[in-house]
């Protein structure tokens, strides 16, 4: 970096403020441009009731005297300290019930701001996060007073980053994280159109949110010499608007069709039921022996390790690359009871590919951190997933070590599956080509290099090991 | 001041909105309307009585 920024790189665009970093911790300063807006926000009650219903992030207002040495230059108004959250995803990480839930939650902040004589001037995923299994609104600076006789500016970055890629969601199954991936901006329906099957044009939310702002965009290119035409609009027009954005959302099809691959590898498969008792066997005693408040675990699949995990406090975040696994799993950690508070453990289930994680990316390659950067974790959990890195993938063991040396902060759980089990042969019997040799003692030397393997356990009654491995001082 | 857009609300978008919010509004008038002509026709189903209508014992 050649000049010492003061604003975090992801928060340029909104000249009503921009975060910034301080000690370690997240700040937002709000420009003097916005005070009438957010002092809207404090005194109309809107803050108070989303907060206190836990859609927006709570913050404190903290004086430039006594608080942070942040940026109060030339048109500083205030500068805010909010909730801290230890868990930063972004939608291209998301299953389609997290981006569906997030586009939800949009427009009920945007009905409750309605009420209180606000609207959002935003409305992109990425004003959400989760905390805790549910997704919380955290752009504090995105409302502005309403002026009930304009539509609402955002509807089409609502359309383009929320709806069209669950629309293509809806009638491929394909999830919604490549779309993102592909389109973070958001998909034009022009894109979307050519993608959607013929059936599609008989539902009346595709007609009028996808092929009729095209044909609009196409008209209004041809006279686009004329000053801006003036629409009618009044705030019960723009409720309706709302209203059926939200009903074509709760039709979008968002659960796993049945063959989903993976999916409940660990409840319903042909995995023996001995081999996952003996596995949770060992894995508690490993966990039991060591202190950890945060795991990543890899190949989480329905979560069924990571809830364990979550049993011991920690903040764990479940990757997987499959949408239906990971949409199955916050399901089940957003609905009540799964764990109970006292446990004080949390699961994010995130939608990421390991042979491939999600780069940082924007502007400057640096408005969104890489998953590697968000995501290291005191205890990394690999099981039943080093084999498909290696025999699917072709990632060299001494690569693999390396990359999980980089995710953990200090222990590794790993499981190794021989080429003997039925799993591992399945994924080479059409695939010879991969780097050889495949076996226990490969695995450990390379690993050996870069952490003390602590304990080595053989699963009883298979051939596959879990080790428990620590990282050596000399690679944290 | 003029408005400060610091997104664009893309090319035609308020027209569109418009253009659905009146569709919105004339579905949900014969909506209503039929809810109304139906309702006058025909007799609405009693409701099987529920154990919150019994009478105290």
């Amino acid at each position: 970096m050649t000049r010492n920024h003061p604003d975090h790189p992801a928060s340029y665009r909104d000249p009503a403020g921009f975060v910034f970093r301080r000690n370690g911790h997240v700040y937002r300063r709000v420009n003097r441009v916005y005070a009438d807006d957010y002092r809207q926000l404090m005194d109309s009650g809107l803050y108070e009731k989303l907060v206190s219903a836990r859609l927006l992030i709570p913050h404190e207002e903290v004086t430039e005297e006594g608080g942070p040495d942040g940026p109060a230059g030339p048109g500083h108004y205030k500068t805010l300290l909010p909730l801290q959250l230890s868990v930063i995803s972004y939608p291209c990480e998301w299953s389609p019930d997290q981006l569906r839930d997030a586009a939800l939650l949009t427009l009920k902040v945007l009905r409750i701001a309605i009420g209180h004589g606000m609207i959002l001037k935003d409305a992109t995923p990425r004003n959400i996060q989760f905390l805790e299994g549910r997704a919380i609104f955290i752009d504090t600076l995105s409302f502005e007073r309403y002026d009930p006789a304009l539509p609402w500016i955002a509807y089409r970055q609502f359309c383009e980053s929320f709806l069209f890629p669950l629309y293509l969601h809806h009638y491929s199954r394909q999830g919604t994280h490549r779309t993102l991936a592909a389109y973070p901006e958001g998909m034009p329906a022009g894109t979307l159109l050519p993608l959607l099957p013929f059936k599609s044009r008989l539902r009346a939310g595709v007609w009028l949110h996808v092929v009729l702002p095209g044909r609009v965009v196409t008209a209004g290119q041809a006279g686009s010499a004329g000053p801006r035409r003036q629409v009618v609009f009044d705030q019960r027009k723009l409720l309706l608007l709302v209203g059926n954005l939200e009903d074509i959302l709760r039709g979008i099809r968002t659960e796993a069709p049945r063959a989903a691959g993976w999916s409940r590898y660990y409840s319903e498969t042909v995995m023996s039921q001995a081999y996952v008792r003996e596995k949770e066997r060992l894995f508690r005693e490993m966990i039991a022996g060591i202190d950890f408040s945060s795991a990543l675990d890899l190949g989480a699949n329905d979560g069924y390790f990571s809830t364990i995990l979550a049993e011991k406090k920690a903040r764990v975040i479940a990757v997987d690359d499959q949408w239906a696994c990971t949409g199955t799993l916050y399901r089940a950690t957003a609905a009540e009871g799964l764990l109970s508070p006292a446990s004080g453990g949390h699961i994010y289930p995130l939608c990421v590919d390991i042979a491939d994680p999600t780069p940082a990316s924007g502007f400057a390659h640096a408005e969104r951190s890489s998953f590697t950067e968000r995501a290291q974790c005191d205890l990394v959990v690999a099981l039943a997933v080093v084999h498909h890195l290696v025999l699917t993938k072709n990632i060299p063991f001494t690569l693999l070590a390396d990359y999980l040396a980089l995710l953990t902060r200090q222990w590794l759980i790993a499981e190794f599956v021989p080429i003997s089990d039925e799993k591992a042969s399945a994924l080479v019997r059409d695939k010879p080509v991969f780097h050889k040799p495949y076996d226990a003692p490969a695995f450990e030397a390379q690993f050996a290099s870069l952490f003390d393997i602590e304990q080595k356990q053989l699963i009883p009654g298979t051939e596959r090991i879990l080790y428990l491995m620590r990282k050596k001082a000399e690679a944290l | 001041m003029a408005m400060l857009l610091y997104i664009d609300p893309g090319g035609g978008s308020y027209l569109v909105q418009a253009i659905i919010a009146a569709v919105l509004g004339f579905m949900f008038y014969f909506k209503t309307l039929w809810f109304r002509i139906r309702s006058f026709f025909v007799r609405p189903k009693s409701k099987p009585p529920t154990e919150n209508d019994k009478e105290p014992s």
